[in-house]
């Protein structure tokens, strides 16, 4: 028999009887979508979170500390292979201040290599990096929180956020700022005083409520920083400069390697790819809950599809019996009728899959809304927030358990059919 | 055509374990030549069904062997009988066993379908096929609106229209009036003439049986040989 005689044989028997089948798809439908729902829940928080954990950090990146009481052997770091930047940058234990004409602020002051911070792929808003030690980049808020003496006393005042002032409002690339120092305890700065030129801007950080008033400036310059508060500072603290220090892998596959070799060495080492494992084990088995949970809905509907297969079988039984007669082989009747059950698996699961992107969209939509009005806070739509996300993995998934439930379900009904007498069957009444 | 050697079949009738066995063809033996009509008479319970039924392949005797156009049948599986039935047999029921489902054209292409036969060619020789035996006005008929004797005209349709060698007829009048069994009678002694179909029938129906160049007559499970034409 043609393969499109086959399909129009089910077809014409679908249409016999339309509600019972209709029926059966809309529970095969219901099966399948509550799996595509329930599952995509998991894989939408899962995203959220590795969103916002990669919107602290570069995925390469690899922050390492060194051994207690020791310092980083830089030297031995660098002979690690797949090593793209090492930056470590320096700060004081000192108050700075930056003025730039009537303006001024206490800014945080870092000593880098500018060499690794180019390497390490450091993202400007504008500008470029310094490419001698008479040249900074400041973090992307210093110009809006450089005030007059008038402004920061109106702020100390106290103030609403939308009367906060607007700082230095024209481009700060190009302009010279004066840098002076004064220790904690002490009430005046230290008579020295450093010129330099911003020539970039540290791109806006991720996070909305982080504010980078940083100022990166040449590491050459510590010598000659540390001397001048050594020289005025009434009481020197046993360790006043502090370093951080972060590596940048050459790839993303080597940060496994890197963050390895570095434990091995003895380093406490940190890796967003290793946060990123962590959460990916739990939603995994997360997952796996929720399709467990999804597909029992989906062996609920087949007993459905089981039913109307056995139903559809009980009453053919003398057609059946009269192809068999005149030389219909078993074998072509138990594909005609696995072929009907996948059909209603088949538009079963088209069906959910359709409804459960427009419910993941609806969701996606809605959900920050609602949750927002809920708590009665309005910016909750605004973070970029996901409830539900439906990868194709998931539909591939999902659409192979519904379709191969819904075939099972036929299969027992497709084995009774063939084994059908035909004696006994021709032997039914009309 | 047909030889048909020491055919012995038991039915084992009752309660699961305390079956007892009922004979049912004892030893029969005979053989149907081409282009023959045979018809197979015998009262109600005699095995005259059975011994259709077996040789048509829908069930396997005991013992003894079907030989059908040179193909001992006997022992081929279901799915071999099946095939074997779609190229060499055509059936004709008594009560004409027509899919509803289907129209009368649709009823006569079934066979054409499980041959694999491209739509086209079945067009043109299910058209030729209905001429034949005069339902071309009637095509598009679902059974349910035809009367018996059209019913059973497109049951030899659908017989006839894979060209197989042998046609069985179990009871083909039993269900039609006086007049319209005279019509099939002669449109079977019509296609048998013209097409050379070997027809084997089976009847309690004097009159159908008198269309038969042979006739075998079977009482309690055994032939007894009727008149020999």
């Amino acid at each position: 028999m043609l393969f499109k005689d086959q399909v129009d044989f089910v077809r014409q028997h679908i249409k016999k009887n339309k509600l019972r089948v209709f029926m059966t798809i809309l529970a095969a439908t219901m099966g399948c979508a509550f799996l595509i729902v329930l599952a995509s829940i998991g894989f939408g928080i899962q995203d959220t979170m590795r969103n916002e954990i990669l919107q602290d950090q570069a995925i390469t990146e690899v922050e390492v500390y060194p051994k207690e009481n020791e310092e980083l052997n830089l030297e031995e770091i660098k002979s690690v292979p797949y090593i793209g930047a090492i930056v470590q940058r320096t700060s004081m234990d000192v108050m700075t201040s930056f003025h730039l004409d009537d303006r001024s602020i206490s800014g945080n002051l870092q000593l880098t290599d500018m060499k690794e911070e180019e390497q390490s792929n450091l993202k400007l808003s504008e500008g470029r990096l310094p490419q001698n030690n008479s040249e900074i980049v400041v973090g992307y808020h210093f110009a809006q929180n450089l005030w007059t003496d008038t402004e920061r006393a109106k702020v100390e005042e106290g103030v609403e956020e939308a009367d906060l002032p607007k700082g230095y409002e024209k481009s700060i690339i190009g302009k010279k700022v004066s840098l002076s120092l004064q220790s904690y305890d002490a009430d005046t700065t230290f008579p020295e005083q450093w010129h330099f030129t911003v020539v970039g801007v540290v791109d806006n950080p991720a996070k909305d409520w982080i504010v980078d008033q940083s100022i990166l400036m040449d590491k050459s310059w510590l010598p000659e920083l540390t001397g001048v508060y050594e020289a005025n500072a009434e009481q020197i603290p046993e360790k006043f400069t502090y370093a951080t220090t972060k590596i940048y892998t050459s790839s993303l596959e080597h940060v496994k390697s890197v963050t390895k070799d570095l434990k091995d060495m003895g380093y406490n080492v940190y890796s967003v790819s290793e946060q990123l494992e962590q959460i990916d084990v739990f939603f995994m088995a997360f997952k796996i809950g929720l399709i467990f949970v999804g597909t029992i809905a989906i062996l609920i509907s087949s007993i459905g599809i089981f039913n109307t297969m056995t139903m559809a079988v009980t009453e053919r039984t003398r057609e059946i019996g009269v192809m068999k007669a005149i030389g219909a082989s078993p074998k072509l009747i138990q594909r005609l009728f696995l072929m009907e059950s996948a059909w209603i698996g088949i538009i079963g699961t088209v069906l959910a899959v359709i409804i459960s992107y427009a419910v993941s969209f609806l969701a996606n939509w809605l959900l920050p809304m609602v949750v927002g009005a809920a708590l009665g806070e309005d910016g909750l739509q605004d973070l970029s927030i996901t409830f539900s996300l439906i990868p194709w993995q998931l539909v591939v998934l999902a659409s192979a358990i519904s379709i191969g439930v819904a075939m099972i379900s036929g299969w027992r009904p497709a084995r009774k059919a063939t084994k059908i007498d035909v004696i006994q069957a021709l032997r039914q009444e009309l | 055509m047909i030889q048909v050697k020491q055919v012995d079949h038991t039915f084992l009738i009752g309660k699961k374990g305390k079956e007892k066995k009922v004979p049912v063809l004892k030893g029969l033996s005979f053989e149907v030549k081409q282009g023959e009509i045979v018809a197979i008479v015998g009262k109600s319970g005699s095995g005259k069904s059975t011994l259709l039924h077996t040789i048509a392949g829908f069930m396997s005797p005991e013992q003894g062997s079907i030989t059908v156009n040179g193909q001992e049948t006997a022992n081929l599986n279901e799915t071999e009988r099946a095939a074997f039935r779609l190229n060499n047999f055509g059936f004709i029921f008594q009560n004409f066993q027509l899919m509803p489902g289907l129209t009368a054209i649709e009823n006569v292409e079934l066979p054409l379908k499980l041959k694999g036969i491209s739509p086209k060619q079945r067009k043109a020789s299910v058209q030729q096929m209905m001429d034949k035996v005069g339902l071309t006005e009637v095509g598009d008929h679902y059974p349910n609106e035809l009367s018996g004797g059209q019913q059973q005209r497109v049951s030899i349709a659908r017989a006839l229209i894979t060209n197989p060698p042998i046609l069985f007829a179990d009871e083909p009048t039993g269900s039609l009036d006086s007049e319209t069994e005279q019509d099939i009678l002669l449109l079977i002694q019509n296609l048998n003439q013209t097409l050379g179909v070997t027809f084997v029938m089976i009847t309690h129906d004097a009159e159908v049986a008198s269309i038969a160049h042979r006739t075998f007559k079977m009482h309690d499970g055994e032939l007894v040989k009727g008149d020999v034409r």
